[in-house]
């Protein structure tokens, strides 16, 4: 039984041995300074800056590279169908976990007719998933047969597909247990391929034999014809065989025209190997060809051996003809044993240590296995197999680790899968759904994915408040939104970074912006700031809970557009009005004492007006003793001092003064 | 596996990313502040945006301050002062690099800085040659100048005792990145100079009762004690029961689990998990990657390496990189 390494498995296994080193490729000419910066950027990307040497004469002063770690792969998946598969993983995954979580409360209080076992939902997920790995296997029957085609070569399937559909074989199809030899007979006729270039396979020498036909003028004399009959008998390719036979010189047409045909041959062996036949049979390669075809029926080992190119074909040819399908799995696991000790691997394969694992009923080594060898998408997603397997194997990738930080492997995988959703900013917006499956550190990764997420990018904004939304993450919206208010608002949009701070709530600096709108009171400002004033105020009241404070700036708006109106002093109407307006905010005790002044500073055009006197006494006299009270506050020890040109007070008092004078004469 | 993302103008000295790593700040030896943007969040193609003239002095170290108070860099001069540069628009003006705030250190140098974000404000921490530390703190969140000195003090666990004027090469700092609403955020600091007392790394956490900041936790075993800290990094925490801050000194790369709940005397647990000595030079600088599994570090041996803990918890390289041509 194949032991796990000291403990250290899965997607950060590591050897005792010194770490590998790595190019890390760069285009500066010049000698670089020792001193090199980093910076992780969006899942496993990490930057890398390199400057060169200070006194070295160079166009470029530095380089930043960057490297993305997890995403090597032996190119057998391009990145364009990774992203294939990632997305439509996507569905399949969800509605397995939603599933999950009703079967569990659902399995508690009925079992309905229509409800189904659990292994059958983990069988749909198996199949959704499938069918985005790579191409399905063309059928090998054309409408017009080419007699001297006997095998096809198909589009080159993949090595994770071939894994996938192995686990989904041993875990998850129930309804396959009784039958995992006579499967993995069909698995190997559709993988075989896969094994050519490690292993020479039995595939290749059909395929191989099939080139040479054109060359051959009596097929039966070739001693490769009859070994390539052999290898597929001892595979169990049978349509191949058959193909192949009638390819003999004496074949007639009305023989061997069936399947039956075939089985009844196959009952007379016995019968045959003694017969007379052998005798009669004048032709060496034939007569030897057939006899080694029946040795390989009865189960002849080196008949066998000599067939098989493999082990796993070997192994297939034992199912077929020395133990025909009876085997459990702990046999089936010796089985291959021995197998491997008959054909050492003389080479490494992807799906052998895979396979290895799952014979040996070792979990650990499946997952660490396939985690390694076909990355972080497969772990993710094969544990949902996995776990179906047995109960064993659930508890197992469902245990909560201390030393992983209290989580279990299942959802270290996941965590590890969404990381490298991450990485790219074509997927990282599928990177939730699984998080959301991780029960302990899902959210705590999620906050920090959404947190790294651009700001000014309107689109990605939006998607990321829709995540938040959808995850019920407030707190992190609010941020999010404060984040973009103040990019908008020091990046001269005021009036989105408003909005913004107003959906974040953000009552601090709301605050301040009004105390920043005060500031421009008193102060002559142009139109066009204006109306920007205007309109942040405008935004500002509709929702803010300072009410107080904007109820004067509310008043102070209306009363300068009032001003305005005015224009070149001839408005009567409109000059009586801003009067109004001014004696109202005047005497409105919640305007602050250091607007007093502005304001009548603000209103000398009207306390100057040509025409007649606007204010009337007592109005006059009001405004006199707020200046009064202003000019004593000013001797007061706690006085601040406005910012505000106290030379105004002299000008305000003489027009005050005048109108004074002018309004008693009106009276 | 790797690819170039943009070429740095001669002379640049030090870059830092901003929290989304769509903008690249880079400080050079003439005093240049630079500044590169990618046109969209998926594409990867780089261009200089802006390039301002900080100072005459040369820069030689650039932080970015968190985005929730703008869009603005920290900028440590050689001759140890710093100032802070907002990117803003004035008023109907474009947008361009302005000066908030000039931080002159007359008697000692500032050797690092780093912006710790909490519920109520923004604080800044800035470690000094002489072996102080101050803590400023943002008054007006709209506004990057008028920072108040908080507090000053040194990198002491007991802070009765005194010793001469220190004399200190670097500094560390490393602010827990938590952004929680609710607790104020801690921050581990430790330096590399003569004084021992100095040197290791502490947690500091602000005691709100008393107003002060206190050490929560010393990062080194007794023996350890003043050994020089040339790096630290608290490390995010998706969801673990302890934190995972890395320590490098003079012995080696430590990783380090504080736990949270402090015990009898106040002080917060921590254990050593992980110490990898053999490390050719210094480590200059160490960061961990957004979950917290992995840390990349780098040294004065050029290299870039990778740090990953396996399934039984034991901390080891995972992978060498060496600049090649």
């Amino acid at each position: 039984m194949p032991e796990p390494d000291g403990g250290e498995l899965g997607p950060l296994s590591s050897s005792p041995t010194p770490p590998p080193s790595y190019p890390l490729r760069h285009s500066l000419r010049s000698p670089l300074s020792p001193r090199v910066s980093l910076c992780w950027c969006r899942g496993n990307s990490l930057r890398v800056s390199l400057f060169s040497q200070p006194a070295s004469e160079v166009e470029f002063g530095g380089e930043v590279v960057e490297l993305k770690l997890n995403d090597g792969g032996d190119g057998e998946i391009s990145n364009a169908q990774w992203r294939r598969i990632a997305y439509g993983s996507v569905s399949p995954f969800a509605m397995l976990q939603s599933r999950r979580n009703s079967f569990s409360s659902l399995s508690k209080i009925n079992s309905s007719p229509y409800h189904l076992e659990w292994w059958e939902y983990v069988m749909e997920y198996s199949k959704d998933i499938n069918s985005l790995l790579g191409n399905p296997k063309s059928s090998k029957n054309s409408l017009i047969e080419d007699p001297k085609t006997f095998v096809q070569k198909s589009e080159e399937p993949t090595c994770l597909k071939a894994a996938w559909e192995l686990m989904e074989m041993f875990y998850a199809d129930k309804l396959s247990q009784p039958w995992l030899p006579e499967r993995l007979v069909d698995w190997l006729a559709d993988y075989d391929s896969l094994f050519a270039r490690a292993y020479g396979t039995v595939y290749s020498k059909l395929l191989n034999f099939q080139n040479e036909l054109i060359n051959l003028q009596v097929i039966e004399d070739d001693p490769r014809y009859w070994e390539v009959i052999a290898s597929a008998l001892a595979v169990g390719w049978l349509e191949i065989v058959v193909k192949l036979l009638r390819l003999h010189g004496s074949y007639q047409l009305d023989q061997l025209s069936n399947r039956e045909a075939w089985e009844k041959w196959r009952g007379q062996i016995n019968k045959l190997d003694c017969s007379a036949f052998w005798i009669q049979c004048h032709h060496v390669q034939t007569r030897e060809g057939l006899r080694n075809l029946l040795q390989i029926m009865l189960g002849n080992m080196s008949s066998l051996s000599a067939a098989t190119s493999h082990w796993l074909e070997l192994y297939i040819s034992h199912f077929l003809y020395v133990r025909p399908f009876t085997a459990g799995l702990e046999s089936m696991y010796s089985l291959a044993q021995r197998c491997i000790q008959l054909k050492p691997m003389s080479n490494s394969h992807k799906l052998m240590g895979v396979m290895i694992g799952i014979l040996g009923e070792n979990t650990e080594v499946v997952l660490a296995e396939s985690s390694k060898e076909f990355g972080p998408w497969m772990a993710a997603h094969a544990i949902e197999l996995l776990t179906a397997g047995s109960d064993e194997a659930e508890a197992l990738l469902r245990e909560e680790r201390y030393s992983l930080g209290e989580i279990s492997l299942e959802e270290l995988h996941r965590l590890v899968y969404a990381q490298v959703l991450s990485s790219h900013a074509l997927s990282w917006q599928i990177a939730p759904v699984y998080l959301s499956s991780c029960l302990k550190q899902g959210m705590g990764l999620l906050e920090i994915l959404l947190y790294r997420q651009p700001v000014p990018h309107k689109e990605l904004l939006l998607k990321n408040l829709e995540i938040c939304r959808l995850y019920e993450l407030d707190d992190i919206s609010s941020n999010i939104m404060k984040m973009a208010g103040v990019h908008h608002w020091k990046h001269g949009r005021k009036g989105s970074g408003v909005y913004w701070l107003q959906q974040a709530q953000d009552e601090f600096r709301l605050n301040k912006i009004a105390q920043l709108l005060f500031g421009s009171v008193g102060k002559s400002i142009s139109d066009e700031s204006f109306k920007q004033w205007e309109g942040l105020i405008e935004l500002l009241h509709s929702e803010s809970k300072a009410a107080g404070g904007l109820e004067f700036l509310l008043k102070y708006r209306d009363f300068k557009r009032l001003l305005q109106q005015i224009g070149d002093g001839k408005n009567d109407v409109a000059a009586q009005q801003a009067v109004e307006s001014l004696m109202l905010l005047m005497k409105n005790p919640s305007t602050p004492q250091r607007f007093w002044l502005p304001l009548l500073n603000d209103s000398l055009k009207l306390l100057n007006w040509q025409d007649r006197p606007l204010l009337n006494v007592s109005q006059t006299n009001l405004l006199l003793n707020k200046l009064q009270e202003l000019s004593i506050a000013r001797l007061r020890p706690h006085f601040v001092k406005p910012d505000f040109p106290m030379e105004a007070l002299n000008s305000v008092r003489l027009s005050l003064a005048t109108n004074l004078g002018r309004a008693i004469l009106e009276e | 596996m790797e690819k170039s993302v943009l070429k740095l103008d001669k002379g640049t000295t030090c870059t830092a990313w901003n929290y989304c790593g769509q903008r690249l700040a880079a400080g050079s030896v003439d005093g240049t502040l630079s500044v590169f943007d990618s046109p969209d969040p998926a594409s990867s193609s780089f261009s200089r945006s802006s390039s301002v003239k900080v100072r005459e002095v040369g820069i030689s170290k650039v932080v970015w301050v968190p985005p929730e108070y703008g869009d603005a860099v920290a900028c440590i001069f050689e001759d140890g002062n710093f100032s802070i540069w907002e990117e803003v628009a004035e008023d109907s003006l474009s947008v361009q690099w302005k000066l908030c705030e000039f931080f002159k250190s007359s008697s000692s140098k500032v050797l690092d800085i780093q912006f710790g974000v909490s519920p109520t404000s923004l604080k800044m921490v800035a470690g000094y040659s002489d072996g102080s530390l101050k803590v400023f703190e943002l008054t007006n969140p709209l506004e990057l100048k008028n920072w108040q000195l908080q507090a000053e003090f040194q990198n002491v666990i007991d802070s009765v005792s005194t010793f001469g004027k220190a004399s200190c090469l670097s500094a560390s700092i490393s602010w827990n990145p938590v952004r929680g609403e609710g607790q104020e955020s801690s921050f581990v600091m430790g330096f590399n100079s003569d004084t021992p007392q100095l040197n290791s790394s502490k947690v500091w956490e602000f005691d709100e009762a008393h107003q002060r900041w206190l050490p929560v936790a010393e990062l080194a075993l007794t023996e350890d004690r003043g050994d020089r800290v040339y790096s630290v990094a608290w490390a995010p925490n998706i969801g673990r029961p302890w934190e995972l801050i890395a320590v490098a000194t003079e012995k080696g790369i430590t990783i380090w689990h504080l736990n949270l709940s402090p015990d009898a005397d106040g002080r917060l647990p921590v254990e050593r998990v992980a110490l990898h000595s053999g490390q050719e030079g210094e480590v200059w600088q160490m960061e961990w990657d957004m979950s917290g599994m992995t840390l990349a570090t780098t040294g004065s041996d050029g290299a870039v390496k990778l740090w990953q803990s396996n399934l039984n918890g034991v901390w080891q390289g995972q992978a060498t990189f060496l600049p090649t041509c």
